[in-house]
């Protein structure tokens, strides 16, 4: 999980997406969740634990300037509330197999310290189910697929993607992190004058919530605010094939209403195919 | 928590349980030795795998973890609990098992390129924290994985494969720097004195704290012989002097050198032609820093032997040990967490119904 993403100045941005969703050696997926508001980090802190627990996973939980600077009133919750993060250890050395997976792709917790279940773990492929190094290439594609699968499959274990206002229309706006409040709040005032903008604020990243794609395609355009150069933007038009409206900017402060409000009823009024040349052509939605 | 000298670093075997007597081959695991024919790297295997028995620690109680090079595959090969982990933070990983799971005896296996360059700053605060762990540094002088590059270990001027005419870099001297990073046990072996480095091994799974092991090892495809002149028969004895706690540092083939204090410089002198005798001789402590600081100097002092042995050795509470009386003595004090206290403490409010 990486704390507050750090520019220099220590300014609120959304510029490590795609570091934490694709910055590693080889491919190593990790799930990557992040916080809409204040209170909600502690939730997502939680649902970063339960993830990174139950799948044997690193998990990246991101936050940002905005949301550290930021305070909201918070219903403290009780202990007793929060969903148990259960673990089982395994103990018993029967038919143990350190690289035997359970129906969430996910290896024993087999931890130091209990006689027979001694094994080893590291850089090197290791052989499906055994555990023995491989040098097999099949089997490393095997296990290259398992990893992914495993990563992927958590979408079965995440709540659908909600979308603020109808499920389908003219525009809907995708956000994610910090810049909730003010991008709910434009969108909130569009609708108030009747302009048909629903929004979708991502919690989850990687992977995406399972019903995502479905939710793009309801709407003639969709419009990405960023504080970054493009990156949820990347992802979604990677991952769905759809055209986006890119809305970035970078001041090192959160995005202003007034303008999101102009980049979007602009948008709004854009024939679509023009819109999508020049977001093509960089120019954005400026 | 034990007591600071109870056992040491060793975690004991679990009240009324009787341990188990195990034999080298137990911590032998299955898979495929893969280091190259002639490589040093067997014979530290082999001795680490011959003390354990004699550590009465359950096998599913140590915990082996590396980082990466050659050195770091260790692991795969003892039969226990193994991690191969990133290229030079296996300080970093054990450091956790250990603070976790302080009962486990946890050995760290790297090489000069990963604890020196890669992880160096994971190994001098893994040393400065006087955590419980037990680091191999097999030093070969070269990187050997990657077939061939200089280390940080690597002489001034020699010539590898990424410096045609030499380096130009002033290399390390674990042992200093060790003893710099306010290491509690800093000591130095050979692949090629087994018993030696046996009885080195011994004394570093017994300290509390960190304890550290300059292993020199020879790598016979990229730096084959760096060690040759310490480790032959007709070079050895000239060459090497092996520090004995309590005992004068004598050194030669007959016994007819030694090391005396001239005021704070150190000679090498000849027990052979009258002028000095034993009695004249430096006797080695191994608790004394200033002596561990001044040999360390040695293996690159003209004219001196290159000394083998435990360099120094302090007493001094693990960061394991404090942490737990830390916890013991606040929740003496404050009583047990309370996770519902702790979320409803600092600026929190009620908001009332009415």
């Amino acid at each position: 999980m990486l704390p507050n993403q750090s520019p220099a100045e220590a300014k609120t941005e959304q510029a490590d997406l795609l570091f934490v969703t694709y910055g590693r050696h080889g491919e190593a997926p990790a799930p990557v969740i992040a916080a809409a508001t204040p209170a909600d980090c502690f939730h997502m802190a939680y649902e970063a634990a339960r993830i990174a627990v139950k799948y044997m996973t690193p998990v990246y939980l991101l936050t940002d300037g905005y949301l550290a600077n930021g305070s909201e009133p918070w219903l403290v919750p009780e202990s007793k509330d929060l969903p148990a993060i259960l673990v089982h250890f395994r103990t018993d050395p029967e038919n143990f197999y350190p690289y035997s997976r359970n129906e969430n792709n996910v290896r024993p917790w087999a931890i130091p310290g209990v006689p027979g279940l001694e094994h080893r773990i590291g850089g090197l492929e290791k052989q499906n189910i055994t555990g023995n190094v491989s040098y097999d290439p099949d089997n490393h594609d095997a296990m290259i697929h398992l990893r992914a699968e495993k990563v992927k499959g958590i979408e079965k274990d995440i709540p659908l993607q909600e979308v603020y206002g109808e499920q389908s229309g003219d525009l809907l706006v995708i956000s994610w992190g910090g810049t909730f409040g003010a991008v709910r709040s434009t969108v909130d005032k569009l609708r108030r004058s009747h302009h048909k903008v629903s929004h979708a604020h991502l919690r989850y990243l990687n992977p995406f919530p399972r019903n995502l794609c479905d939710i793009l395609k309801n709407f003639k355009k969709v419009f990405v605010p960023e504080i970054n150069l493009g990156q949820l933007a990347k992802l979604l038009k990677s991952e769905f094939l759809v055209p986006v409206v890119q809305f970035n900017r970078m001041r090192g402060l959160p995005l202003k209403s007034t303008e999101l409000e102009k980049a979007i009823i602009e948008t709004l009024s854009k024939d679509p195919v023009a819109q999508i040349e020049s977001a093509v052509h960089g120019k954005g939605a400026k | 928590m034990a007591d600071i000298k109870g056992n040491g670093g060793v975690a004991p075997a679990g009240a009324g349980a009787q341990t188990k007597k195990y034999a080298a081959k137990d911590f032998a695991s299955d898979q495929d030795v893969r280091w190259c024919p002639g490589c040093g790297d067997y014979s530290i295997l082999a001795q680490v795998q011959r003390i354990l028995p004699e550590l009465d620690v359950p096998r599913e109680k140590h915990v082996f973890i590396s980082g990466i090079g050659c050195s770091s595959r260790f692991p795969y090969y003892m039969e226990a609990y193994g991690v191969h982990g990133i290229h030079g933070r296996a300080p970093a990983i054990a450091s956790g098992v250990k603070t976790a799971n302080p009962d486990l005896t946890v050995w760290v296996a790297t090489g000069d390129g990963d604890a020196l360059s890669i992880g160096g700053n994971h190994f001098i605060h893994a040393l400065r924290r006087n955590i419980g762990l037990k680091i191999l540094m097999f030093n070969n002088q070269i990187y050997g994985l990657t077939k061939g590059q200089y280390s940080p270990t690597s002489e001034l001027g020699k010539k590898t494969k990424s410096t045609p005419y030499g380096t130009v870099d002033y290399p390390f001297n674990p042992v200093q720097l060790a003893l710099g990073a306010a290491g509690t046990f800093v000591a130095r072996s050979m692949d090629r004195d087994p018993k030696h480095l046996q009885q080195v091994l011994l004394r570093a799974a017994r300290h509390n704290g960190t304890a550290f092991i300059e292993i020199y090892q020879n790598c016979n495809v990229f730096n084959d012989g760096a060690f040759e002149i310490l480790t032959e028969k007709e070079t050895k004895p000239d060459h090497v002097v092996y520090l004995e706690n309590g005992k004068p540092l004598i050194f030669g083939k007959e016994n007819d050198k030694g090391i005396r204090l001239n005021g704070f410089t150190p000679e090498v002198v000849s027990l052979k032609d009258g002028k000095w005798r034993v009695n004249d001789l430096l006797v080695y402590n191994e608790s004394s820093l200033d002596l561990a600081v001044l040999l360390a100097t040695f293996s690159e002092r003209e004219g001196f032997p290159t000394p083998v042995g435990v360099f120094y050795k302090a007493d001094r509470k693990s960061y394991e040990q404090m942490l737990a009386e830390q916890i013991e003595s606040v929740t003496q004090k404050r009583g047990a967490g309370d996770l519902d206290k702790l979320l409803k403490s600092g600026n929190t409010w009620e908001v009332s119904a009415n």
